[in-house]
C-alpha cells in the first residue's frame, strides 16, 4: 500500500505541519494554475501514478513551465502518460509551485533489518537516487522507537556529514514531526526527496517537501484514521486480489499474488515456505500464489476457495491442492472447505475438465483427502493425491507434466468423459 | 539501551547456546490460552515436555483449566493474579490476536522479573508494535521468538515451547541426533526435520524464526549458539528473500542452507510471509551468493550438479537438503545418526484416473501409506456416511444460509427460488437426503407419506383435536399431534433400518437401484432376523406393486426375507434405504440420520394428517377423498393442498402451492423456528444422536412460531380481502376480472396518504405501514424491486399464471409513489407474494362463505407450518450430527438483567 506525489502527501504532511510545496490537483482551473505561477514564478507538473512507481524525473515524465500555454501544454502530454517501469498509467497531473532554493535534502523513516530498529537515512545532498551517492554522503541512523526520533539524532547526523551549519537549526525543528507522522499512521516507509530549503522574507530556511512517497504497513489499521479514498490503494490490487483481501483477519492466512492471468495451474498453497517454493517452480504456468496455511476455519476457507475458483478454475487444467506436512492446520476443516466451494463452483459455473493434485500432510489428513477424495469421485474428476513423505518438489512436477499433458490432449478425453 | 548478555552481540541475546534455548527447566505461561489455537496444540506440548506449562491467561477466565493427558493447567485473569499464588515460570507463549501482542508483551515483562523468553505465535502483528516489542525486551533482557513463529523445539530434551512444531504428532518428526534447524518457515522446520530422517539425521534443536520484517532471533544468534552445543555437529538453515539477518554471518559448523523465493523480486506487496518482500539488494539471489560466499562454493547444489564443500552447500529446493548435509558431512568425516527412514519418491495414496488414458509417467499407482495412515486409510475406507466434528452450533447451521445481503436463504447451497420449483414431497426429500430424488424416489416418497396420512382413531388426533377445543393456535395443535409421533411409534422401522443397514454396510452396494445380488446376505439371516422384517397383522398397510419394488435392492429383500409377507414397518424402512442408500456411500449423509429417515417420515405425515380435525379422518377417506386413491395416485404436495383447502388443486394451483411451501422453507439459522427445533435437539444432546427425540425437536419448531412468526402472513391477507370483498371478484385467476385495478389501488393510496399525514401530525411514529410493500435491503432506487418477487413474477409469466392480488400490488407500489406517499416505487416483497398465493387458493371458498375469515387466518398460518417443516427438518437432522450437548445456551456473562 504505497503513497506518491505531493496531492495525497501534501495532506498528510499538513496534519503535522510539515512545510510543503503548494500544489494544485488536475481539477485546477487556468485561473489557478496561473495565480500559482504567479505566486512561486514557476510549476512543476508531475502526473499522478496511483500506487507505488519508479522515479519520474528519470523518465522525464516532470514537467516545468513559468506560463499558462507551457503549463497546460505540459498537461496534455503528461495526464495520461505511461510509466516506462511499468503498466502504471497516470490518472491526471499535479501543479506544484517552485520552491527557489539553495540547498536540497534527502530525508526518509524505514525499518532496518540490519540494525532492527527504525531508521532515519539523511544527506544534504538530496534531489537524486540515494542509490547513486557515495556511503560518506549519507547518514543512516537507527533509534529507539519508544522516545523516537529526537533533534539530537538529526543534528549530530548533519555534523558528522559536514552539513551547511544554516540548514541543521531548521532541519532539527521540523523532521521530528515526521516521526509522528510515521509512527502514529502506520508508515513502514516515509520519503521526502527533495525537501528544498526555502529562504523566507525574514532570512530564514524553512525545510519545503517537494516530494513525497510513503508505504503503510497492512497489518496497522492505523492508516485507516487517515480516511484516505480506498481508490488511492486500488491500482496494488486486482480485483481478485481484492476480493480475497475483504476476508483478511488474522484468523489464517490469506495472501494471494496474481502470477500469470493465462495461467493454467491454480495451486492452492499452504504455508509462507510451500508459498515461496511452489510459485518458483511452477513459474509461468500458475495462476495465483497464495498462501492460505494458518489453521483458517471452515467457513473462510470455503469462503476463499470460492473466490480463488470462480476466477481461476474455468481456465485452469490443474487443480493442485499443496503444503507441507501442517503442523497445526487442520486438513479435514481445510479440504472439507475447498471440496465444497469445489462442488458449488460446479453447480454454479457447470462442470469443468480438471485435474485434481493433492500433496499435503498434518492434523486429520486422511479424513480430510478421504472427504476430498469423495467429493471429487463425485464430480468424474480424475485425481492423484500424495503423502507428505512425497518430496514437495516432485509432486510439483507431477503437476506440472500433469497440466502438459491436460494441455495436449487430456482435456479433450476428459470432456468427452464428462460430456460436456 | 539494553541489559548485558552475551558480549559478542551490541544488542541483548541471553541464549549463549542452542542447549539452553528449550530445556525441561524452562517454565512456560501461555497467554490467551483458551483461545482455540492455543486450545487444540499448547496440550500437545504441554504432554510431549513432560508438563512445562504452569498456567495459562485469560481475562475473565480465572477458575477454568485447560484439560490435558497430564491434568488441568490452570487459568488466570491475568499474570498479576497468578504471580500472587506464586506461580514462577521464565518463558511467556504469546497466543493473542495481532492487536492484543503488544499489551500482552508489556504486561509479562512487567509482572514477571523471571522472564527469559517470549515466544510470539500470532500473524499480522504490525511492524510498530514488534519494534516496540523489541524495544521493551532489550531493555530488560528477554529473548524474543516470532512473531508469526512455531516456536521452538529440541528432540534431545523432549521439549517444545509456543507453537505446533511436528504437529499433533512431534515424535515423528523431532527424532533425536545432530542437526540444528533454524527456519523462517514454521512449516519447513518441521517438513526439513521430515525430510532429514530419510538420509538418517535426526535433530538437536529446531528453531522456526517467523518471516515478519523484525526476526528478533536470526540466523547470527543462532550461528553464535550453534557453535556453543556440542550436541549440533551441522546445521540447516531454510531462509527466504527480504531483509540483512542472512548478511555477514559467522558459521563454522557444516551448514546447508537453502534459500528459496527468487520470483519473489516481483512482488510488489508481500505474499506468503510478511517479512519476505525484498528491497535491492535482499533478494533471493543475493542471499544465496552471501551463503555461496561463507562456504566458498561457485553454484547452487543440485543432484545433477552436486557442488559442496566441507562447510557447506546451498540449495534452492528443500527436497536437496538431506542428500547435501549427507555430502558435506561425509567431508567432515560425520556420519548418519542412524539408518535411513523412508524416502522422498512420489508415493500416491489416493488416485483415480476416471477411465483417461493417462501417459505412463502420470499414472502413479496408489501405494499403501506409512504407518499410522495405512490404518487410518483402511479403517476410513470401511467407515460408511458423513462424519462431521462436533462444535457449537449455536446460531449455526450446516444447513441453511442466509446472505444478508440479497436475503436469499441457502438449503444445502440449493437456493429457495431453486427449490421452490420442487415438489413439497421433493423438498421434503432432499431436506434430509441433501439430493432430490429421481422419478422412481418420488414415487416412493408419496407413498411413504401419504400411507400414514390417514389417522383414524389415532390419538395424535384426539390430542390435537383437544388443543383445538382449548382454543389453542394451530402450531400448538399441531405441537400435540407430534407429541404422540415419539420413539415408541417407529421403534420397529428404525431398528429394521438398522438391520438393513448393518446388513448391506459392506457389501459394495453403491446405489439401491443398481443390480445386485443379494442372495447371500439374505442366506446368512436368521430366523428372528426373518421374523423382525415380517407382517404380524393380516394386512400391511404399504403394498408395493411387484414392478416397482423390484427396482429396489432393499423392498426386494424385505420382500423375500419376510417370505411375501413384509411389515409396513419393514417396508417404510426399505423406502427409506432406497432414498438414502446413495447419500450414504457418497459420505452425504450419516448413518444416524438415513436409520431415523422413517421416524421423520411419519412426523412428516402426521403434520399434514393432525392439520385436519378428527371428523375428516374416516376409517377408508381422509377428507371425503379414499385413502387408497390417495396411497396410489396422488402426490403428498396435493394431500397436503387437500387438507387445507378440501379439495384437489388443479395443476397451476399445484404450481402456485409448491412454490409457496418452497419459498417458506428457511430464513436460515438465526429464525425463531429453526432456534426452537435446534434448542430441542440441544437439550436432549445430541453427541448421543440415539437419545434426541426427533418429535420432541419438530414441537420445538412448532412452540417457536406463532401469531408474529408465521401468522403474520394472514396481515396481508385481511389486507387484501378488506380490498376485495365488496367487489365482484369470482376467480383471482381469471386476467378478464373486469376491476379497476388501479383504481382500487388509487383509492386506499388517497387514503393512506391522509391518514399517514394524520397520524404523524399527532405524534405517531407507530402509525400502521402498508402490508407487504418496500424492504430494508431492496429500497433507495427510484424503482425498487426484492429479486425473489421477480423470480416469482417471472415464473407465473413464463407459465401464464395469472393472480389478481399480484397484480394489484404492483398497482398499488406505483400508486403510492403517484400520490406522493412514499418517495419511490416500493419494491412488492417476498411476503406478497405469498400472502397473494395463498389468498387466491381460498379466494372461492371464501367468496362463497365455506370457509371463515378465522380459516382462512388458519390456513395461512398452517401453509407456513407445512413450508418451514421442510427446513426445520434439515436444522434437526444437521443439529444432531455436528451439534454439541446444551450448546445453544447463553453464558449467563452475556445474558443481562433489566429490572
Amino acid at each position: 500500500m504505497q503513497l506518491t506525489g505531493l496531492l495525497w502527501g501534501g495532506k498528510l504532511l499538513k496534519k503535522v505541519e510539515f512545510p510543503c510545496a503548494d500544489v494544485l490537483g488536475p481539477e485546477a482551473s487556468v485561473d489557478e494554475i496561473k495565480d500559482l505561477i504567479k505566486k512561486k514564478g514557476q510549476v512543476f507538473i508531475k502526473p499522478i501514478f496511483k500506487g507505488g512507481v519508479g522515479k519520474k524525473g528519470k523518465s522525464g515524465l516532470i514537467g516545468k513551465a513559468s506560463d499558462i500555454t507551457a503549463a497546460l501544454q505540459e498537461k496534455e502530454r503528461l495526464y495520461f502518460a505511461k510509466h516506462p517501469a511499468g503498466t502504471s498509467k497516470a490518472d491526471g497531473v499535479t501543479f506544484e509551485g517552485g520552491v527557489p532554493a539553495k540547498h536540497e535534502v534527502y530525508f526518509s523513516l524505514s525499518e532496518s533489518t540490519v540494525f532492527r530498529a527504525p531508521t532515519m537515512t539523511i544527506t544534504h545532498h538530496g534531489g537524486v537516487d540515494i542509490e547513486e551517492l557515495g556511503k560518506d554522503k549519507i547518514k543512516e541512523i537507527p533509534f529507539d522507537p519508544l522516545t523516537g526520533l529526537k533533534s539530537f539524532h538529526i543534528a549530530n547526523a548533519l555534523e558528522e556529514l559536514g552539513a551547511p551549519s544554516e540548514i541543521i537549526s531548521p532541519l532539527v525543528q521540523h523532521l521530528p514531526k515526521l516521526w509522528t507522522l510515521y509512527n502514529n499512521y502506520g508508515m513502514n516507509v516515509l520519503e521526502l526527496n527533495p525537501i528544498r530549503m526555502f529562504q523566507d522574507n525574514a532570512g530564514r530556511l524553512i525545510p519545503v517537501a517537494c516530494d513525497f512517497k510513503c508505504s503503510f504497513d497492512i497489518d496497522d489499521p492505523a492508516w485507516k484514521r487517515l480516511d484516505l479514498p480506498a481508490h488511492l490503494f486500488a491500482s496494488d490490487y486486482s480485483e481478485f486480489e481484492q476480493e480475497i483481501n475483504q476476508l483478511r483477519t488474522y484468523q489464517g492466512q490469506s495472501d494471494v499474488f496474481v502470477i500469470n492471468e493465462k495461467g493454467t495451474i491454480t495451486a492452492p498453497t499452504f504455508g509462507g515456505g510451500a508459498n515461496a517454493l511452489v510459485t518458483e517452480l511452477l513459474g509461468e504456468r500458475a495462476t495465483i500464489s497464495s498462501d492460505f496455511g494458518g489453521n483458517p476455519p471452515y467457513t473462510k476457507m470455503l469462503e476463499i476457495s470460492k473466490i480463488v475458483f470462480k476466477y481461476w478454475l474455468g481456465q485452469s487444467n490443474v487443480l493442485f491442492i499443496i503444503g507441507g506436512k501442517a503442523n497445526n492446520t487442520d486438513i479435514y476443516e481445510t479440504f472439507r472447505a475447498m471440496a465444497d466451494a469445489l462442488r458449488w463452483y460446479f453447480q454454479t459455473y457447470g462442470p469443468k475438465p480438471i485435474y485434481v493434485v493433492v500433496g499435503r500432510g498434518g492434523p486429520n489428513l486422511i479424513r480430510g483427502m478421504a472427504y476430498m477424495k469423495d467429493t471429487v469421485e463425485s464430480l468424474g474428476l480424475p485425481y492423484r493425491f500424495f503423502g507428505f513423505d512425497s518430496a514437495m518438489s516432485e509432486v510439483v512436477n507431477y503437476a506440472l507434466k500433469t497440466d502438459e499433458w491436460m494441455e495436449k490432449e487430456g482435456k479433450k478425453q476428459l470432456k468427452e468423459k464428462m460430456g460436456i | 539501551m539494553h541489559k548485558a548478555g552475551v558480549k559478542k552481540f551490541p544488542y541483548y541475546v541471553g541464549v549463549n547456546s542452542l542447549a539452553e534455548l528449550a530445556t525441561k527447566d524452562d517454565k512456560v505461561c501461555v497467554l490467551n490460552i483458551l483461545g482455540n489455537e492455543s486450545k487444540a496444540v499448547t496440550p500437545t506440548s504441554h504432554e510431549y515436555s513432560g508438563g512445562n506449562v504452569v498456567f495459562g491467561t485469560g481475562p475473565g477466565r480465572s477458575g477454568q483449566a485447560l484439560e490435558t493427558k497430564l491434568g488441568p493447567i490452570p487459568v488466570y485473569n491475568s499474570i498479576k493474579e497468578a504471580r500472587a499464588k506464586g506461580l514462577k515460570f521464565n518463558t511467556a507463549v504469546i497466543y493473542l490476536p495481532p492487536s492484543g501482542v503488544k499489551d500482552g508483551v508489556a504486561e509479562v515483562v512487567r509482572q514477571n522479573p523471571d522472564l527469559k523468553k517470549v515466544i510470539i505465535l500470532t500473524e499480522k502483528v504490525s511492524i510498530k508494535d514488534a519494534r516496540t516489542i523489541r524495544a521493551i525486551c532489550q531493555a530488560n533482557g528477554i529473548d524474543v521468538f516470532g512473531g508469526n513463529c512455531l516456536g521452538v523445539a529440541d528432540a534431545w530434551n523432549k521439549v517444545r515451547i509456543g507453537g505446533a512444531l511436528g504437529g499433533n504428532k512431534p515424535e515423528e518428526s523431532l527424532v533425536k541426533g545432530s542437526i540444528a534447524i533454524f527456519s523462517n518457515s514454521g512449516n519447513f522446520t518441521t517438513t526439513i526435520a521430515t525430510y532429514l530422517l530419510t538420509k538418517g539425521w535426526g535433530t538437536t534443536t529446531s528453531i522456526s524464526s517467523g518471516k515478519d520484517v523484525y526476526i528478533h532471533f536470526s540466523p547470527a544468534e543462532f550461528f553464535h549458539a550453534l557453535d556453543n552445543d556440542d550436541r549440533s555437529k551441522g546445521a540447516i538453515i531454510y531462509a527466504e528473500p527480504g531483509g540483512y539477518y542472512e548478511h555477514g554471518l559467522e558459521i563454522n559448523k557444516p551448514t546447508v542452507a537453502c534459500v528459496v523465493g527468487r520470483w519473489k523480486a516481483k512482488l510488489t506487496k508481500a505474499c506468503g510471509h510478511a517479512g519476505s518482500l525484498a528491497g535491492s539488494g535482499d533478494d533471493a539471489r543475493a542471499k544465496e551468493k552471501w551463503f555461496m560466499d561463507y562456504f566458498g562454493v561457485k553454484d547452487i547444489y543440485t543432484p545433477e550438479n552436486p557442488v559442496f564443500s566441507k562447510k557447506g552447500a546451498v540449495v534452492t529446493n528443500i527436497a536437496h537438503i538431506p542428500d547435501a548435509l549427507t555430502k558435506v558431512m561425509e567431508l567432515n568425516k560425520i556420519k548418519p545418526d542412524f539408518e535411513p527412514k523412508g524416502d522422498l519418491s512420489l508415493k500416491c495414496w489416493f488416485g483415480n484416473s476416471q477411465g483417461l488414458k493417462l501417459p505412463k509417467e502420470l499414472d502413479a499407482l496408489v501405494v499403501k501409506a506409512i504407518e499410522p495412515y495405512a490404518e487410518q486409510i483402511e479403517i476410513i475406507s470401511k467407515q460408511l456416511g458423513a462424519q462431521y466434528p462436533r462444535q457449537s452450533m449455536k446460531d449455526a447451521s450446516g444447513a441453511t444460509m442466509m446472505d444478508a445481503k440479497t436475503q436469499l436463504t441457502k438449503v444445502y447451497n440449493v437456493s429457495l427460488l431453486d427449490c421452490s420449483k420442487k415438489s413439497l414431497e421433493e423438498n421434503l426429500v432432499f431436506s434430509l437426503i441433501k439430493d432430490y430424488p429421481d422419478e422412481y424416489g418420488r414415487t416412493l416418497a408419496n407413498l411413504a407419506f401419504n400411507v400414514y396420512v390417514n389417522m383414524h382413531g389415532d390419538a395424535a388426533l384426539i390430542a390435537a383435536d383437544a388443543a383445538r377445543e382449548a382454543e389453542s393456535s394451530p402450531n400448538t395443535a399441531l405441537a400435540s399431534a407430534i407429541a404422540i409421533i415419539g420413539k415408541g411409534r417407529v421403534k420397529h422401522a428404525v431398528n429394521e433400518a438398522s438391520l438393513l443397514l448393518e446388513l448391506f454396510q459392506h457389501s459394495g452396494l453403491q446405489n439401491a437401484t443398481d443390480k445386485f445380488d443379494s442372495a447371500k446376505i439374505l442366506k446368512g439371516l436368521t430366523a428372528e432376523q426373518k421374523e423382525l422384517f415380517t407382517e404380524k397383522t393380516p394386512h400391511s398397510a404399504i403394498r408395493i406393486p411387484q414392478s416397482e419394488g423390484d427396482k429396489s435392492v432393499f423392498i426386494k429383500f424385505v420382500k423375500e426375507a419376510a417370505g411375501g409377507k413384509p411389515s409396513s414397518d419393514a417396508l417404510l424402512a426399505a423406502i427409506w434405504m432406497t432414498l438414502g442408500w446413495s447419500a450414504l456411500m457418497r459420505r452425504k449423509i450419516s448413518k444416524s440420520t438415513i436409520i431415523n429417515l422413517p421416524w421423520y417420515s411419519r412426523i412428516f405425515s402426521a403434520f399434514v394428517a393432525a392439520s385436519v380435525d378428527s371428523s375428516k379422518h374416516e376409517k377408508d377417506k381422509f377428507c371425503g377423498v379414499r385413502s387408497q386413491e390417495i396411497i396410489e395416485k396422488w402426490s403428498f404436495t396435493e394431500t397436503a393442498f387437500l387438507a387445507l383447502i378440501g379439495r384437489k388443486p388443479t395443476a397451476d394451483e399445484l404450481f402456485e402451492f409448491s412454490m409457496l411451501l418452497g419459498l417458506l422453507i428457511s430464513n436460515g439459522p438465526g429464525t425463531i423456528s429453526a432456534q426452537g427445533c435446534k434448542g430441542g435437539v440441544s437439550a436432549d444432546g445430541p453427541e448421543d444422536p440415539t437419545r434426541v427425540q426427533i418429535n420432541k425437536a419438530f414441537i420445538g419448531f412448532l412452540t417457536h412460531t406463532g401469531f408474529a412468526h408465521g401468522g403474520n402472513g394472514y396481515e396481508a391477507i385481511a389486507f387484501l380481502i378488506d380490498r376485495f370483498k365488496d367487489k365482484n371478484l369470482k376467480s383471482p385467476a381469471d386476467k378478464k376480472h373486469g376491476l379497476n385495478l388501479k383504481a382500487i389501488a388509487d383509492e386506499y393510496a388517497k387514503w393512506y396518504g391522509k391518514y399517514k399525514a394524520k397520524e404523524k401530525a399527532a405524534g405517531n411514529i407507530e402509525y400502521m405501514k402498508v402490508p407487504c410493500v418496500n424492504h430494508p435491503v431492496f429500497k433507495g432506487k427510484a424503482v425498487n424491486y426484492d429479486p425473489r418477487e421477480r423470480f416469482v413474477n417471472s415464473l407465473f409469466e413464463e407459465k401464464g399464471i395469472y393472480n389478481v392480488f399480484f397484480d394489484f400490488y404492483h398497482n398499488l407500489v406505483q400508486t403510492l409513489f403517484d400520490n406522493k406517499v412514499s418517495e419511490n416505487v416500493y419494491c412488492v416483497n417476498i411476503d406478497a407474494v405469498i400472502a397473494v398465493i395463498l389468498l387466491k387458493m381460498v379466494w372461492e371458498p371464501f367468496k362463497a362463505g365455506k370457509i371463515s375469515e378465522k380459516e382462512v387466518e388458519t390456513a395461512a398460518f398452517t401453509t407456513f407450518l407445512f413450508g418451514r417443516m421442510i427446513g426445520c427438518a434439515a436444522e434437526i437432522d444437521d443439529h444432531i450430527n455436528r451439534g454439541r450437548n446444551m450448546d445453544t445456551r447463553t453464558p449467563a456473562s452475556s445474558c443481562s438483567f433489566v429490572g
